[in-house]
């Protein structure tokens, strides 16, 4: 009876387009948004993976949001942290933000990293090769690696140069594309050079790496108890921290979507409240001749399932071309990523919104007297 | 006159004119169902003492039918006349298991159909049961032969053997030229014909119509009951109208006139005599 039910929907043609309408934009908006906040998350993620056992010290006060501006964080102080039991390494950054690559807000900065060179590994992870030429060196001035998708931007290869503050760097490698946005659209310098460029005495952060990844939460306590002036955030910090701020996010989203589908749901009510009076007298023929209130209930629900599984697949196509145009227009800096999660999700939704949007006019239809129906005027 | 002689009478005129096999080619799976036919029942129905009353021991008590008695031979052609308000469409739908009656027994082939539930209602109307409307009650928005075939897809049938069968049903009808059709484009006349063959489609053991002819011309109206007629002797089909038209009366072997809820008399056409008061 699944040809009847698409012969119905097709009776009163612009009612229904309109109320497919509203489940495309319902579930186009859960999917765009859906997929650009899975696209946020797999980028957190990915950078996420490079401070795993990693401890991120500043100056009190100084916040991630702000780039830790106005920390400083002396050599000295690094020797003091070096020296501290437990730990490895210690590794001193300075960030420079050179531009943003477009209009639009949330795009990634173009940024330059000062680093030393033989710690380079720590910050863009030892699986993160080379796709050109080498990487930095020991001794190396004046030159300068990029991520790939800085070298795409701006077509840049081995021997090409870029500029920092009116200063050529020789670029003498680019760096594998590694999903870090850090690094994939950053070049890196060797951090004296840097710090002598901006002019700057102290780092505003440094990377503490613990001999040992268990112990990184117990050596966080000794420097909190160390420097005073210190504080601290250890990857397990952040992941709680990033991790709420994405459901968050992810909840906000979803949300929006949400609302806007069960917007579209109401009208796929509407819709068959509508066709259970218009076709009061046809249900009543339905049932004189042999329905049962179970099949006039199920045609009716297969009738408003239909117009939210045809809404819900247009839907996904154009929310997922949609998340990919905002983000090739926007230059966002997280690619939107649609999983098969999202889709088979949103799909379900849209049938769930048939069904609970047709269910109420369904029993209506299931449960008018015949008699009263075939004499319905 | 005595039940033996009333049985006796009808049983010669089931044997005689209506009987399908000998005085028509009956339609193949039709022929199979009408092997099965009545289930060795004698009346294809039997109403006892029903009686209908609307908001029953209320202030505002409709009595619409008062205790009817009815008994239907297969292959009968009755008429139920009355004026307006004598509880025709009432016992129309009592027999049709559209409704329940208040009291009193209903027993279609040999089922009691009064104390059924609406889901087995439904069922005995699938099987047993054909609808004519005076509307016609057709989707016009779908053609001929979809609205033939949607009372065998109730039914169960394969969209395929549904479609087949309507044609065939169409075909009888000598509606083959309009099967394509939507509804909406036939004169009323031919549209009363595809309910009547939405009304074979089930092979019913009785054939109720409301006021078949009632939105029709006297040429058309003649020519539906003419099919009737023809379905009647020709095909064994059991009709019992409810009509206002004296033109369908002609064409009816037994005439139960109903008055307030009651039947207040009966006239046969071989004799033409009174037969109950």
């Amino acid at each position: 009876m699944l040809d009847i039910a698409f012969r119905n929907t097709r009776r009163q043609r612009t009612r229904s387009i309109l109320t497919i309408l509203g489940i495309i934009i319902g579930i186009a908006a859960i999917v765009a948004l859906g997929s650009i906040s899975e696209g946020l998350n797999y980028m957190v993620e990915a950078q996420m993976e490079t401070l795993v056992g990693k401890i991120i010290v500043h100056e009190k006060g100084a916040s991630m949001m702000t780039a830790y501006s106005g920390s400083e964080i002396t050599m000295e102080q690094v020797s003091d942290l070096e020296d501290l039991p437990g730990v490895k390494d210690v590794i001193p950054l300075v960030f420079h933000i050179m531009g943003t690559s477009g209009g639009f807000e949330f795009a990634q900065p173009d940024m330059a990293i000062g680093i030393e060179p033989e710690k380079q590994d720590y910050f863009k992870g030892e699986k993160v090769g080379m796709s050109e030429g080498r990487e930095l060196e020991d001794g190396d001035t004046e030159v300068a690696i990029t991520g790939s998708d800085y070298a795409e931007k701006y077509d840049l290869e081995v021997g090409d140069y870029v500029t920092v503050e009116d200063e050529d760097f020789y670029i003498v490698g680019v760096v594998e594309k590694s999903d870090n946005m850090d690094i994939d659209s950053s070049i890196l310098i060797p951090l004296e050079e840097l710090a002598d460029l901006l002019e700057i005495e102290a780092y505003p952060f440094v990377f503490v790496v613990p001999e040992d990844i268990e112990e990184s939460e117990q050596i966080a306590e000794d420097i909190k108890d160390s420097f005073e002036d210190f504080d601290v955030i250890t990857a397990k910090d952040m992941a709680r921290t990033v991790g709420e701020l994405m459901t968050n996010i992810k909840v906000f989203t979803l949300g929006i979507g949400a609302i806007a589908a069960i917007v579209g749901g109401l009208g796929v009510m509407n819709t068959m409240i509508m066709a259970v009076l218009e076709r009061k007298r046809e249900i009543g023929v339905f049932k004189a001749i042999g329905a049962t209130d179970r099949m006039v209930l199920k045609q009716f629900l297969s009738e408003s399932a239909m117009l939210s599984v045809i809404g819900g697949a247009i839907g996904v196509i154009l929310g997922a071309a949609g998340a990919i145009g905002i983000g090739v227009l926007s230059g966002f800096a997280a690619s939107p990523v649609i999983t098969p999660e999202i889709v088979i999700g949103a799909m379900v939704f849209a049938l769930m919104l048939g069904l609970f949007g047709g269910l109420y006019p369904a029993i209506k239809a299931a449960r008018l007297d015949p008699v009263e129906a075939l004499r319905y005027e | 006159m005595s039940k033996k002689k009333a049985a006796k009478r009808a049983g010669a005129r089931k044997r005689g004119a209506c009987t399908g096999k000998k005085n028509g080619p009956a339609l193949k799976w039709q022929e199979k169902h009408r092997a099965r036919a009545h289930r060795g029942h004698k009346y294809i129905l039997e109403i006892e003492d029903a009686k209908k009353f609307y908001n029953p021991g209320k202030h505002n008590e409709v009595r619409a039918l008062r205790g009817i008695s009815l008994k239907v031979l297969p292959c009968e052609f009755i008429s139920i006349v009355g004026p307006s308000g004598s509880g025709k469409t009432t016992l129309l739908d009592i027999i049709g298991t559209l409704l329940k009656p208040t009291s009193g027994k209903v027993i279609l082939d040999g089922i009691n159909t009064s104390r059924m539930s609406q889901s087995t209602r439904a069922r005995v109307r699938r099987g047993k049961i054909g609808f004519v409307f005076q509307q016609y009650n057709l989707i016009n928005t779908f053609t001929a032969t979809e609205n033939v075939s949607l009372a065998l897809r109730i039914g169960g049938h394969s969209k395929h053997d549904s479609e087949k069968k309507a044609e065939e049903l169409l075909k009888m009808v000598g509606l083959e030229h309009r099967m394509k059709q939507k509804t909406s484009l036939l004169s009323g006349g031919e549209q009363q014909r595809v309910a009547i063959a939405r009304a074979l489609a089930n092979d019913p053991k009785i054939i109720l119509a409301d006021e078949p002819t009632g939105n029709l011309d006297t040429k058309t109206s003649k020519m539906v009951l003419e099919l009737m007629k023809w379905l009647n002797i020709e095909k064994g089909y059991t009709f019992v109208v409810v009509t206002h038209d004296p033109e369908v009366t002609k064409y009816s072997r037994r005439i139960v006139y109903l008055k307030d809820g009651a039947i207040i008399k009966e006239l046969r056409k071989t004799d033409h005599r009174v037969v109950k008061i």
